[in-house]
């Protein structure tokens, strides 16, 4: 009897944060469909909104150099540690305590930190460090670096890396080989788990692109920000369909989480 | 014939070590330089910055709100996670696993789409104003969006789904047979939680506290599209010195910029002594 009264109880909690959850999203998604809100009631539901920004290919534009610069820099980012990860665990295993700090870095400058601190010191630098995009893959780089890092160290981890190289190396084969064609191959789809977050962040980041290229390379977000200052339907409708392109990736990262898990 | 292979594989490591000095390491170093040097273009070391900083009324309450706000809504995020992890445990399954998946959407909403959706909820022609206006509901009718509390409210909602993600597994900690234990022993529900439950879990919410923090007191979007100037936060401040209309001071904003790397280090590190004293302690017994 208590234990049921109990079950209850946690359903009214959860369907109270549901709802505080879902509201601001529900109220989003119809405002984008009606023409006016000024009394309780919506009035003039129109799918208006949407049809204009898919007629807008500068909107399509600003999605498409989002989604640009969000694999980029993960690809540049995911080669890169793979790379120096290659060394650690082959060779230098002692270097693991400072790879692991270098890469947890970038959590203590979150936010606004690093872009101003990267403007500060190469604005004035020649090209091609002062220029903008050039920056700002760089800057993404390190922004995704913990998440890219932590997801190599956890598959490394899961698949036991040393072991499977002392393994492949009795059986013969050379230390190259072993990382590169035996246990890459092995932690793949676990690291594009990692990448699918990663790049979910870079899609919905504002603080950076707003800092260092704002102008120079107007992302979904700042599509979003100046649509936000001509008309609140448009500026929804553009919040929707950025909304589901996110969740898509979620999605596809949630995938490969479940495929992984069933191998 | 060795030593070439020896050089041979640390080429691997270069384009690590280049992008991280470039563009993390030396980016952050040189910020704490130039904190350190007079304004405009002259050579020396000054604390004139910090100074400044710490003595101006703008960047003073920049520093307050931006740690009140932090810590409210960390607090406040965390007391909601803590009922939502714990009826998400109790009830389980599929309902259990339908509202995690809720939480992880609802993750990505923030920034600016979550600024705008308080605006029409909320702000001055919002649509739960317009409610609390017909029906005289003062507290919706003259919400103060665009304030620190209005901030704060705001920041509460990218804290709560967080805040429950990182506590869910923090309630494996505890077992069903030491709640069984206090019932026979005749305690009630509320003297397990308190007595057993929470200092159980106190490293993972502590954990979690120490996110949160650094999560809000960092955030900049969300503020910079809702209330821009009204509020005076930290980063909006920072940001400032270096891009925009307002004549800038890249010195100054090293100054405001150290200040806010040495929070988000503080609260990081003070998590980790409370996590170390309390296993000595445990340890100890």
């Amino acid at each position: 009897m208590v234990g049921k009264k109990k079950k209850k109880g946690s359903m009214v909690v959860l369907i109270i944060v549901s709802l505080y959850l879902l509201i601001p999203l529900v109220l989003t998604f119809l405002y984008s469909l009606f023409t006016e809100w000024i009394t309780i009631l919506p009035k003039g539901f129109t799918l208006n909104a949407y049809v204009e920004l898919f007629q807008d290919s500068y909107f399509w534009q600003s999605i498409l150099r989002t989604l640009l610069i969000s694999i980029l820099p993960i690809a540049i980012c995911t080669l890169v540690v793979l790379l120096a990860m290659y060394v650690v665990v082959v060779y230098l295993p002692g270097l693991d305590k400072v790879m692991k700090m270098i890469c947890t870095i970038p959590y203590a400058i979150q936010g606004v930190i690093l872009p101003i601190s990267v403007l500060g010191l190469y604005a004035g630098a020649p090209e091609p460090f002062s220029n903008r995009v050039f920056m700002l893959v760089c800057t993404y780089c390190i922004v995704v670096l913990p998440y890219v890092y932590q997801g190599v160290r956890n598959n490394l981890d899961a698949v036991s890396a040393p072991r499977l190289l002392e393994a492949a190396q009795m059986l013969g084969a050379g230390k190259f080989y072993a990382f590169w064609r035996i246990i890459l191959p092995n932690i793949t789809n676990g690291i594009l788990v990692s990448v699918m977050l990663a790049m979910s962040i870079v899609f919905g980041d504002f603080v950076i692109i707003n800092t260092l290229a704002g102008n120079y390379f107007p992302t979904g977000q700042m599509y979003l920000y100046s649509a936000m200052r001509q008309s609140g339907q448009k500026a929804s409708a553009v919040i929707v369909i950025l909304f589901l392109i996110t969740l898509a990736i979620s999605l596809i990262g949630f995938g490969l989480q479940k495929s992984k898990k069933r191998r | 014939m060795k030593k070439t292979r020896k050089k041979t594989y640390l080429l691997a490591l270069l384009p690590f070590l280049v992008l991280v000095g470039m563009f993390e390491i030396v980016p952050v170093i040189s910020i704490i330089i130039k904190s350190f040097m007079p304004s405009g273009s002259e050579a020396g070391v000054t604390l004139d910055n910090y100074i400044r900083v710490f003595r101006e009324k703008l960047y003073q309450t920049a520093i307050i709100n931006s740690v009140v706000i932090a810590v409210f809504s960390s607090l406040i995020g965390l007391v909601i996670a803590f009922f939502g992890a714990k009826a998400a445990n109790e009830k389980g399954g599929r309902i259990g696993g339908l509202f995690m998946s809720l939480l992880n959407m609802v993750s990505n909403f923030s920034g600016v789409p979550l600024a705008f959706a308080y605006i029409i909820m909320l702000g001055n022609t919002g649509i739960l104003t317009l409610i609390g206006q017909k029906y005289g509901i003062g507290f919706l009718a003259e919400f103060p969006l665009y304030s620190t509390v209005g901030l704060m409210i705001t920041y509460i909602y990218f804290q709560v789904p967080l805040a429950t993600l990182l506590l869910n597994p923090v309630f494996d900690s505890v077992k069903k047979e030491w709640k069984e234990a206090v019932g026979i022993l005749g305690g009630t529900q509320r003297t397990f939680w308190f007595k057993v439950g929470i200092p159980v879990m106190m490293p993972g919410i502590l954990g979690t506290f120490s996110t949160l923090f650094a999560n809000a007191i960092a955030a900049y979007a969300t503020a910079y599209a809702l209330v821009m100037n009204n509020v005076s936060i930290l980063p909006i401040r920072i940001s400032e010195q270096f891009v925009g209309d307002v004549v800038q001071n890249p010195q100054l904003g090293g100054a405001l910029a150290v200040v806010l790397m040495a929070l988000m280090v503080l609260s990081i590190l003070l998590n980790d002594r409370i996590l170390k004293k309390n296993r000595r302690r445990g340890n100890g017994r």
